[in-house]
């Protein structure tokens, strides 16, 4: 089986990146931002895995598992606080937010 | 996820992206990194992300047909243009390096995955739990209601 060139997998990584900065730019929902984030966050593990193809020791997968984890936790405690932020300024979108009452 | 303005098409669109994610890591040789993806991602940070959507819409009054899912956005022309300069830099940057193709390893990683997370990673794996544990307490406490 021929295998698949690396430039395809960076090449994705690029197109993901790109496209989670233009909706963390574009969008004014907190929600839209932080899914945009998150793509940002794939498309640079999705790189970790593809070099770590050639290595026979796997660490670019290793470093991938403790992205993943690390992401989660940043997820939880983001919704967390647009939930608290929801509590006070009755939205969650961007521009609502001000500290001036 | 970038065109929509609905919520929930946005969330579902994640959910084929992150299926799609999968595959590449399965394409790549990873087996352990794309079943943990499916079951964090798929599994968990989707079902936040709805949970984030559902507790945080403003009820429909009476009478009112309009849909709160409908998120607003800013101008289109200056995010886009500035993803697609990213992705064309990129493109051109990554077009120009010299990849090495080889593949070390083509078989399953599973063993060779859990040996080093109990002995060469013992301690970021050890450190990993106690941050998860942290996070989810710190997650509960923010999200309690402090009057």
């Amino acid at each position: 089986m021929d295998n698949i060139p690396l430039i395809f997998f960076l090449w994705v990584g690029a197109f993901l990146f790109a496209t989670g900065f233009a909706m963390m730019v574009m969008k004014r929902n907190t929600i839209f931002v932080l899914m945009g984030i998150e793509l940002m966050l794939n498309a640079a593990n999705l790189n970790l895995v593809a070099f770590s193809r050639s290595d026979d020791q796997n660490q670019g997968m290793m470093m991938g598992l403790f992205v993943l984890v690390v992401g989660v936790c940043e997820m939880a405690i983001a919704l967390a606080v647009i939930i608290q932020v929801y509590r006070q300024f009755k939205g969650i979108d961007i521009d609502q937010f001000s500290s001036r009452n | 996820m970038l065109v929509t303005r609905n919520l929930l098409h946005a969330a579902l669109a994640m959910f084929l992206c992150m299926l799609g994610l999968a595959g590449l890591y399965v394409l790549a040789y990873a087996d352990v990194m794309a079943v943990s993806h499916l079951l964090i991602y798929v599994g968990g940070v989707l079902i936040l992300i709805l949970f984030g959507i559902m507790m945080t819409q403003t009820p429909v009054k009476e009478g009112e047909s309009v849909n709160h899912l409908w998120a607003e956005q800013s101008g289109r022309f200056w995010p886009l243009s500035m993803g697609l300069s990213i992705f064309m830099g990129l493109f051109w940057v990554l077009g120009h390096g010299n990849w090495s193709n080889e593949i070390a390893q083509t078989d399953s990683k599973i063993v060779q995955t859990g040996v080093a997370f109990l002995t060469e990673y013992s301690f970021p794996f050890e450190l990993t739990g106690v941050f998860l544990l942290i996070a989810l307490v710190g997650a509960t406490f923010i999200a309690k209601n402090h009057g």
